[in-house]
């Protein structure tokens, strides 16, 4: 397992864990944030991306991104 | 009969634009989560008795965010006859998220599957029937964009309002989770509305605090219910949130799987995210912004607009109307009081705001153009690392991007906020960036004093940026503002070609509120000024005065006057300015048109230009001008304040600081401004010297709850 921070741009990864406080993952899961869900990485930019998530984009810090391990 | 129907359904999928088709009502619509914070009623089209709710943009009805409380304390607590659940059809999946939790509140809801088009375009397809049978609700399909179908939509929607039947609700949940659910619909039956039964459950077993406090279970059921989350925790070895989530994920996949047909490959990147690769790339992103920034604003406030407010100003109201009305009046013989109040009062003080129309509207036009293609949900993802160095995050960019339009909408739009910190950060420091209203202020003085240079345009903006930067860091390290800014998390729109009405529409809706307080607000204050600075004693006798340094305005004037003095603008019609400018920002140019166009008829803009350029140095024209962007703004804006902060103490700091940060960097501007051309080194220059040293001290210190908790490691040692 790794954060997904560290993901390049163009990979499509699986979400492993998802770590941090219930009220910052609940939210990352109305997101479509879930565990063995899919996700590709469309940008990055010096830790933050933008994420390709059932369907929708979505943009997270280098914080975040940290929480969610592939 | 009175029907009530909410609209509800994730940010940025099309409410609000259905709302307007609905309605026929014109509120705004933006490409970016947020816009809608409010909840906001319209009538519907053609049908007698029944009201549209457009509710703000959500993701769940768990409550993280402001828009999600107010949105889910209407569905819960004020109950709809029947909601449109919006779908976005490209995005079905997560949208659907959504979707059951609604039907779980077990009012009649119908499910209109949005941007239907666009599905098709794709080459998918959405099997309807299937989906209402396994949701067991009503699914439509429609094109809010193109309005195709919501009419169509709303009507199903009054058709199951009216004859509503139980449905059975999909079976979402299985296993030891269902069980547990059941256990505690059980046990609650009869507290709560026997519709609501399902949702109240589901929100008991997530452990939601808001739900908990507001059933006041007592201790022993308490305990019961929790000896059953628990077991289903152990059992499947997750925490009561994510059992939930996860089953609710799992039983929509079975769904879509069965009933939505997608052409393109899973996972294959889309154009909008080809798009996205180039413009946030991590080389370009920044260039590209800065460049498009550029772009705008020597568009809108150098070249196109200049050009417009220029023609405006001069033609159309220095020589057009304001000489031949004049010419007229007096041709008329009529009574010179009533030729002073309206072509001093009112033509010179509404005409010198509307001059600024066309520059507005040109500015306008070309953001709403960002803001529709799906630029600027960008752009707070590409400030973020920036914003978060002064400790604020991204989406502070959005409102202070709004704020250069104008401060109101722009102290709403920091709702989007999450962090109350961040939040109210943001609100205080929005209104430093200058906004339409101020513009006129920073023309004025650029011809009047600065010969037209556009650098003093610029560098009003930079004072604006600045201004939030210094705030930001010297904020942050006070106790108000400890801790981390929230985790950025946004969800970013495709890009798409800006549909004309949709930037049409947002261009006229700003521009508009400008007009509309130019011929409101401003031509009130216009005629009070134009008395106030016409009548006054003299030789003990009340009457009109010749010269206005006699009036009742300039003895007013003169009591604030002092005040002003060390930042180098002490004379009465510059105090006054500055007060009228809190009732609105375009005032201070409108009281200068009345105060100096009395004496000398005001032929052409440039007539006032050098009756200031006589009361004003340089110095102190700038002086004014940046204590004027950055005190306190109109009185519109400090209402927002006030509602955004919903607290008199934050009002009360939020806006003393404004003004004291702008009496400090005025003065140290003036009186440093002073030493270096000469002036002398006096006590002024001591007074700015020092305040400059307690500036960089308050931005160079440790942070205070930093400093508080190693003196509180230390005690402990």
């Amino acid at each position: 397992m790794m954060p997904l921070a560290m993901a390049k741009a163009g990979e499509r990864v699986v979400i492993r864990k998802i770590t941090g406080k219930d009220e910052v993952r609940q939210h990352l899961a109305e997101l479509g944030f879930v565990v063995d869900g899919t996700i590709t990485v469309v940008s990055e930019l010096s830790g933050n991306l933008i994420l390709q998530v059932k369907d929708s984009r979505i943009a997270l810090d280098k914080t975040m991104a940290n929480r969610i391990m592939i | 009969m009175e029907l009530k129907i909410a609209l509800a359904g994730n940010p940025n999928c099309g409410k609000t634009t259905l709302f307007n088709d609905l309605t026929g009502s014109n509120q705004y619509v933006g490409n970016w989560p947020g816009v809608t914070v409010e909840k906001k009623e319209g009538k519907l089209k053609k049908h007698k008795g029944v009201t549209i709710q457009d509710l703000p943009g959500i993701y769940s009805l768990s409550p993280y965010t402001l828009e999600e409380v107010v949105a889910r304390g209407y569905l819960v607590n004020e109950k709809p006859d029947a909601i449109l659940n919006i779908v976005d059809g490209t995005n079905i999946e997560r949208n659907l998220y959504l979707t059951t939790q609604l039907i779980e509140l077990g009012l009649p809801v119908v499910v209109a599957v949005n941007m239907i088009d666009l599905v098709r375009k794709n080459g998918d397809k959405i099997d309807l029937a299937k989906l209402g049978a396994a949701l067991g609700c009503e699914v439509v399909e429609m094109s809010a964009l193109k309005g195709e179908g919501g009419m169509a939509a709303a009507e199903r929607a009054i058709a199951v309002a009216q004859q509503y039947q139980h449905q059975e609700l999909p079976h979402v949940f299985t296993g030891s989770v269902e069980h547990a659910l059941a256990h505690i619909e059980e046990s609650i039956s009869g507290r709560v509305d026997a519709r609501n039964l399902r949702w109240y459950a589901i929100k008991l077993f997530e452990r939601d605090a808001k739900v908990e406090e507001e059933l006041a279970l007592d201790e022993s059921l308490k305990q019961h219910l929790q000896a059953h989350i628990a077991d289903c925790e152990t059992e499947l070895d997750d925490d009561a949130e994510s059992i939930i989530t996860n089953q609710r994920y799992a039983y929509i996949s079975k769904v879509v799987d069965s009933a939505v047909k997608k052409k393109a490959a899973k996972h294959s990147l889309s154009t909008s995210d080809k798009i996205d690769r180039f413009v946030t790339n991590r080389i370009l992103a920044l260039p590209i912004f800065v460049g498009v920034m550029w772009l705008v604003y020597t568009i809108a406030i150098g070249t196109l607009g200049d050009f417009l407010t220029g023609w405006t100003n001069d033609t159309l109201f220095g020589e057009m109307i304001l000489g031949s009305l004049r010419d007229w009046m007096v041709g008329a013989e009529m009574a010179p009081w009533l030729v002073g109040l309206v072509v001093d009062g009112i033509v010179a003080g509404v005409g010198a705001v509307i001059g600024f129309v066309p520059q507005m509207l040109v500015l306008f036009l070309m953001l709403s153009m960002l803001e529709d293609c799906g630029y600027m949900a960008r752009v707070a993802f590409i400030m973020d690392r920036i914003f978060r160095k002064v400790g604020l995050s991204g989406k502070s960019f959005i409102p202070m991007l709004v704020a250069s339009g104008c401060g109101v909408p722009g102290v709403m739009a920091s709702r989007t906020i999450e962090n109350d910190r961040d939040r109210k950060m943001t609100i205080m420091t929005t209104c430093f960036i200058p906004c339409g209203a101020k513009m006129p202020i920073i023309a004025l003085f650029a011809g009047a004093l600065f010969g037209g240079s556009g650098w003093v345009a610029v560098s009003a903006y930079f004072i604006g940026v600045a201004a939030v930067i210094v705030s930001g860091i010297m904020l942050k390290k006070t106790k108000l503002f400890a801790g981390d800014p929230a985790p950025f998390v946004m969800e970013l729109p495709a890009y798409h070609v800006p549909s004309a009405s949709n930037v049409l529409h947002a261009t006229w809706e700003r521009g508009w509120s400008f007009i509309k307080r130019a011929g409101t607000v401003i031509l009130a204050s216009s005629v009070i000024l134009w008395f106030l600075q016409s009548f006054g004693v003299v030789d003990g006798v009340f009457g009109m005065v010749d010269d206005n340094n006699t009036s009742l305005l300039a003895s007013i004037g003169r009591v604030v006057a002092p005040i002003f003095a060390p930042l180098g603008f002490g004379g009465w019609q510059a105090a006054v300015a500055t007060f009228t400018g809190l009732i609105a920002k375009e005032n201070v140019v409108g009281t200068f048109g009345v105060l100096y166009g009395f004496a000398e008829v005001a032929e052409d803009g440039a007539e006032i230009w050098s009756l200031l350029a006589a009361d004003f140095t340089r110095l102190s024209a700038y002086s004014f001008m940046v204590f004027n962007l950055l005190c306190a703004p109109c009185f519109a804006a400090m209402g927002a304040i006030k509602r955004e902060m919903n607290s008199p103490r934050w009002t009360f700091i939020a806006i003393g600081y404004m003004c004291g940060f702008a009496y400090v960097i005025s003065l140290i501007v003036y009186q440093l401004g002073l030493l270096f051309t000469g002036g002398g080194f006096g006590i002024g220059a001591v007074v700015a010297v020092a305040l400059v040293a307690l500036l960089c001290w308050l931005l160079a210190r440790k942070p205070q709850h930093e400093l508080a908790a190693r003196t509180g490691a230390k005690l402990k040692d």
